[in-house]
């Protein structure tokens, strides 16, 4: 089944629905999504795109309502054991026992995991050596942070999934788990990352996939998502009027307004002419109401579970 | 040298146990959980002090209240603060996202629990004789009634957390399990009618088993009337009872066992 050009992770034709009848509510509609080994996919969407509810399936915590997933081209249900042997999983929200020291954590961690790395090794990956007696109570939330990565790393997993890894880190972590993870990604680990911060994903990615009301609407490298989008051309006139153009060839416009404003001779202020950002590119979706039948919500996945069961 | 043990026992031995370990240390951890587990359900063996030496009538309830309680305090009670606990702290939902399975989980959970009850339910034995108990009837049966009560009452306290919100709210989810353990007491003093469906409580297997094992009681009988032998054929019916418990708790929990906080 398995050999060294399967992908890593393959995802066709997902689907989540919470609930049924009436109140069914459809998370996920049919997502592919494919990561390659020694890559990183980030995975970008906002608040109740479902990118945790994709990822949740991935991970093993729940079944698909329709579709497929394949990790390293196995099925993550009926061969569980050999699928989990290679993955790691670091969660949207780190889940300790305060009470236990990052040393007892691993420990514990380490006898969970088939074939562990040593647990010095892994303390000195996401240096934590000084914190090791410390109970995780008193660590501070970057440090919780890469004390949840310790533990994704204890099987040396080829494919990493990382649920907004960085969040609530000071930039100094940030930076130091973006290290890490490129590290990782280098020496031929997959990792499927999702995050809000889109200059995470412009600084680690390989491909960015953008999800938006439960599907991907825009899947590539950064220079073919960003490429899809108009660059604009702004200025104001001297009787205060101010224009906004979208076009796909920036020089070309922007040579036809500066043409134009020294024929005329006005004096544009404010002028700004720059090529689609990621983040435009983003906004710009994010902006796009839902291709949906049932009224759009803000609400985020857990919200969406509580109110169905 | 570590690594050739490990490789050399079973994956799921080598996680149950290192799972149970860090919940052993969690709940040593907890000075007043401890004290709870250990000393609480040993106290009613004062009841001895008061009656004659080898009075069976206090004899009866010192025991049968050490071993509920036992099944109460350190099993049923901090299996099931244990469980809303990490599940509360997001270690359960973790820990299933890796090689773990839901059983070995849930195992390392009652682990401790049983253990500490087994400690009680062994060192009851030289006190209770210590303080002028009979000598038991039925040693083993008794030993064996310690283990059987102790897994019944894990199992129901997972039952218990598959509804229970918080770690706050088992102090009232605990109510019917406790009362369910307690009616087998009170129960000798009730008309023959109601008695007869209190039996069928885990409580009233357990007040069974522990007088018929150690005091040769048959029933609400007071007098000492079974022998070795008759000790085994007595404790039929109240395991089946403990059995029939376990099986329902464990089918309703695997069907509504929650793994993440309720939001």
């Amino acid at each position: 089944m398995d050999n060294h050009t399967t992908p890593a992770l393959e995802i066709r034709g997902l689907r989540r629905t919470y609930g049924t009848g009436e109140s069914a509510y459809e998370a996920v509609r049919g997502v592919d999504l494919t990561v390659e080994r020694g890559t990183l996919l980030a995975l970008l969407g906002t608040n109740g795109a479902g990118k945790t509810s994709t990822m949740e399936v991935v991970e093993g915590l729940a079944a698909a309502s329709g579709g497929s997933v394949r990790v390293f081209g196995l099925d993550p249900v009926a061969d569980r054991a050999e699928a989990r042997r290679r993955t790691g999983v670091v969660l949207q929200v780190s889940g300790f026992s305060g009470d236990l020291t990052v040393a007892e954590t691993l420990e514990m961690e380490a006898a969970t995991v088939t074939d562990p790395r040593p647990v010095s090794e892994v303390v000195a990956l996401v240096d934590l050596e000084h914190r090791v007696d410390t109970k995780v109570l008193s660590l501070s939330g970057g440090e919780r942070r890469r004390l949840d990565l310790a533990c994704a790393l204890l099987g040396k997993p080829e494919l990493l999934m990382l649920d907004e890894p960085t969040t609530g880190l000071d930039p100094e972590s940030r930076r130091r788990v973006w290290e890490l993870v490129r590290n990782l990604r280098d020496e031929g680990a997959a990792v499927l990352l999702t995050t809000h911060y889109l200059d995470e994903a412009e600084e680690l990615a390989d491909q960015i996939a953008i999800m938006h009301a439960g599907r991907i609407v825009r899947e590539g490298t950064l220079a073919e998502v960003v490429g899809q989008q108009p660059s604009t051309v702004r200025y104001t006139t001297p009787d205060g009027e101010t224009t906004t153009l979208e076009t796909e060839d920036l020089q070309t416009t922007l040579t036809e307004v500066l043409t134009w404003a020294a024929e005329h001779g006005v004096r544009l202020s404010g002028l700004d002419a720059r090529h689609a950002s990621l983040e435009s590119t983003f906004l710009a979706i994010a902006g796009t109401p839902r291709s949906d039948d049932t009224p759009a919500t803000d609400a985020s996945t857990d919200d969406l579970e509580g109110a169905v069961r | 040298m570590t690594t050739m043990t490990f490789s050399s026992t079973s994956p799921a031995l080598r996680r149950t146990t290192g799972l149970t370990k860090a919940n052993g240390r969690l709940m040593l951890r907890n000075r007043l959980n401890l004290a709870y587990g250990f000393v609480l359900p040993l106290l009613p063996l004062a009841f001895l002090l008061v009656g004659d030496r080898g009075d069976v009538g206090s004899a009866g309830m010192a025991l049968v209240s050490v071993i509920v309680m036992a099944a109460l305090f350190p099993v049923y009670y901090n299996v099931l603060s244990m469980t809303v606990t990490r599940r509360d702290e997001l270690v359960l939902k973790r820990i299933r996202t890796g090689e773990t399975r839901d059983l070995e989980l849930l195992t390392s959970l009652a682990l401790p629990g049983v253990a500490v009850a087994m400690i009680v339910g062994l060192g009851a034995i030289p006190l209770a004789l210590a303080l002028g108990a009979p000598v038991p009837v039925n040693p083993v049966m008794f030993v064996l009634t310690v283990l059987v009560s102790a897994l019944v009452f894990a199992v129901l306290a997972f039952w218990t957390a598959a509804w229970t919100k918080n770690a706050e709210a088992a102090q009232i989810t605990s109510m019917p399990v406790i009362l369910l353990a307690v009616v087998g007491q009170v129960a000798i003093s009730f008309p023959e009618e109601v008695r007869r469906w209190i039996d069928l409580t885990p409580g009233a297997a357990i007040t069974d088993l522990v007088r018929s094992s150690w005091l040769g009681l048959d029933g609400p009988s007071t007098d000492p009337s079974l022998s070795f032998g008759e000790t085994w054929a007595a404790a039929g019916q109240p395991l089946l009872v403990l059995a029939a418990w376990a099986a329902l708790a464990a089918w309703l929990a695997a069907r509504s066992m929650r793994w993440e906080p309720r939001s």
